[in-house]
């Protein structure tokens, strides 16, 4: 075999000898060390082909993610949680976007001081402070969250090592003290922590997105890759409440905590026609934006969680059970002596001597006597049953955190005086709503209605409880006890509407005892306009202190204010001529 | 022939590889468009919110009154003083 062309020249030039005649090729080497050099490339070979299956079979996924960990990025889409607005569509709460300030301690404390000390202005903190929160062997501390923006954008701007920031809301709640205790609020998580933001937190909340992308060296976001979880805001939320009618209902109530030195107060408006609860306020309150001095006796939302024992609020409820049952007529006489009624080893008394009285004048005048002996006349069974249907001692399924039930014992185990006790509402306890509910039949038609805390749509569907003709007799009573000639509220009375209610006057329960020296809880709850029946309004004085401390004198007077502005602001047209108030002096106290 | 088909072949592989490149650079930039549209979107959504929280704290009815109160001497209206008309009389 010819090895090589002579004709291309293939020769080794200098010496003159063509190729294949080169006495190197002629040499024989041992056989085996082409064998090895065969091995060698051979197993070599192997070696490579292992690699590429380790590589490409066993590894690929590992070395696939550390690929794309190179370019991908995953950001996060954070959804925004919904506003909370009135029923006009006023914000009561809205969150806007924020950065929580975190650092690196370490790479901080390596930059020049002066840096350290305007970062320190910017955050609104002592320099010492500052250092303090950075002396730490953590790699992640918070140096302060929900930051505004612009102030971020600052911080940003220093440069400093070791400081980052991330998104975050802060809420804002632009009607402060005034709504409160209905909206409640959020923690620095922006989770619900109170009323309707802990209540409604699910739908609020929304649900965070997320969305993988490939950036380029500039950081702009060059391609999407794989899926998008698409974030959900939450849900915006319409309550019931009407911003108009609960500045007036707070203000008011203010008025009255303030003007008869009481500890606190409530006051709940409610919408007859849709049970909507359109005002509910407290007193003292407190600033949701700023809860650094927060205490305990603000945050108490007392309308809802306090119960105490109704008093005379309670008496139209038998009276109205006997008219229902037939056993008695608002014309009916009862007896009640000369003011001081025996039952057992009590005795039942009333302010004054009022004799021989019609049931009528019994809620007019509000006497114990005569609600006891109307009680006394009916099963306790049947009072039982009155109580439970309206919601006393019912959990309330409205949705609001903390709303309780209510005390009253099961009817087998009350004793006559407690029957008649119950009448005129001692040995029972009611929230301050739960009471302004069970007007609802009253002011209605004898039926009643769920309560709620968000916009009504649809006219809610209700529960007759007691006859039209009942409700429409009790409705008349109730006028009676404001306009009435015997009336104890008349300084519930509103100019240019008719209105009626029912006052109620309780000694305050400490330790299972009636507090001594005496602490009495005023309260009044009332409907208006009474012709077409609109709202229902319910006012509570806890512990009155000086001069006043009837129903009838420190809540009467806040339910014609919160009425008559309400009434006012609802464009709700006059039904009464009366357009000059005329208060006596006296006001006249009244049993309780 | 087959040489002629070569050249031809070739010469459209090379114009779809460009027009592949010229489309995979257009959506990059479409895509940063729409980002930015998106992030338009987003910060006139927190405008909106903000704007919604001023006004809603800028029509407070506690500062309405104050202001009536003080600044244009209103006193509240009371039923005495009030004419009420009714339609059709």
């Amino acid at each position: 075999m010819k090895l090589g062309g002579n004709s291309n020249g293939r020769v080794a030039a200098s010496k003159g000898v063509p190729f294949s005649k080169n006495p190197v090729l002629a040499v024989r080497l041992p056989v085996w060390r082409s064998r090895v050099v065969l091995f060698l490339l051979f197993f070599s070979f192997v070696g490579l082909g292992a690699r590429a299956m380790w590589l490409q079979g066993v590894s690929t996924q590992f070395l696939q993610k550390q690929g794309a960990a190179r370019y991908e990025r995953t950001l996060d889409l954070p959804a925004t949680r919904g506003k909370i607005t009135d029923r006009n569509g006023q914000v009561l709460a809205s969150s806007v976007p924020v950065k929580a300030i975190w650092a690196i301690p370490e790479d901080v404390l390596q930059a020049p001081p002066e840096k350290i000390n305007a970062l320190a202005g910017l955050l609104e903190m002592n320099v010492t402070e500052l250092r303090k929160k950075l002396d730490s062997d953590r790699s992640f501390v918070y140096l302060k969250r929900q930051v505004e923006m612009d102030v971020a954008d600052k911080i940003a701007k220093l440069r400093i090592g070791g400081i980052d920031e991330r998104k975050e809301y802060k809420r804002y709640y632009p009607q402060g003290e005034v709504m409160t205790h209905l909206v409640g609020f959020t923690n620095v998580e922006d989770v619900g922590q109170e009323s309707m933001e802990l209540a409604q937190q699910k739908t609020l909340a929304g649900s965070d997105g997320s969305r993988r992308v490939i950036k380029d060296r500039l950081g702009h976001i060059v391609e999407d890759i794989g899926f998008i979880h698409e974030p959900h805001d939450g849900k915006d939320l319409t309550l019931s409440v009407d911003s108009k009618i609960q500045y007036i209902a707070f203000t008011q109530l203010k008025e009255a905590v303030q003007k008869f030195n009481a500890k606190a107060g409530g006051a709940v408006v409610l919408d007859v026609h849709t049970g909507e609860v359109l005002a509910l306020a407290n007193y003292p309150s407190y600033d949701p934006n700023d809860r650094r001095t927060l205490t305990g006796q603000q945050l108490r939302n007392r309308v809802m969680t306090d119960t105490f024992e109704p008093g005379s609020t309670l008496k139209p409820f038998t009276v109205a059970l006997a008219l229902d049952e037939g056993r008695i007529k608002p014309t009916t006489l009862i007896d009640t002596g000369k003011g001081r009624y025996t039952i057992a080893d009590r005795t039942i008394t009333d302010t004054s001597a009022h004799g021989v009285i019609s049931a009528s004048e019994v809620i007019e005048m509000s006497s114990n006597i005569g609600a006891s002996k109307i009680a006394l006349s009916m099963p306790a069974q049947d009072m039982w049953e009155m109580f439970t249907k309206v919601g006393f001692g019912q959990q309330p399924k409205w949705g609001f955190p903390g709303a309780v039930a209510g005390r009253v014992r099961p009817y087998k185990s009350w004793r006559p005086v407690e029957q008649a006790t119950m009448s005129y509402g001692n040995g029972i306890s009611v929230s301050l709503i739960q009471l302004a509910r069970a007007y609802m039949m009253f002011a209605r038609n004898g039926d009643t209605i769920p309560l709620s805390f968000q916009k009504v749509t649809e006219p809610p569907v209700g529960q007759q409880i007691i006859k039209p003709q009942t409700a429409a007799d009790m409705r008349a009573m109730l006028e009676l006890v404001v306009s009435g000639p015997h009336g104890s509220a008349k300084r519930a009375q509103v100019a240019g509407y008719r209105v009626g209610g029912k006052t109620g006057t309780a000694y305050k329960v400490e330790n299972g005892k009636y507090a001594m020296p005496r602490k009495y809880i005023g309260s009044f709850v009332g409907l208006a306009p009474l012709s077409a029946p609109r709202f229902i309004i319910a006012v509570m004085i806890d512990e009155p202190t000086g001069l006043y401390h009837y129903g009838g004198q420190v809540a009467a007077p806040a339910f014609a204010a919160i009425a008559t502005n309400a009434l006012r602001a609802a464009n709700v047209p006059p039904d009464s001529s009366v357009t000059e108030i005329v208060v006596p002096a006296s006001g006249g106290p009244e049993a309780m | 022939m087959t040489g002629k088909l070569c050249v031809v072949l070739s010469a459209l592989l090379v114009v779809c590889g460009l027009s592949h490149v010229n489309a995979q650079y257009q959506s990059r930039h479409l895509l940063i468009d729409l980002d930015r549209a998106q992030q338009l979107s987003r910060q006139l959504d927190i405008d909106w919110a903000q704007l919604q929280l001023d006004q809603s704290t800028l029509g407070k009815h506690e500062r309405i009154e104050a202001i009536a109160r003080r600044d244009l001497s209103m006193t509240p209206l009371t039923a005495s003083r009030t004419q009420y008309l009714t339609e059709g009389e």
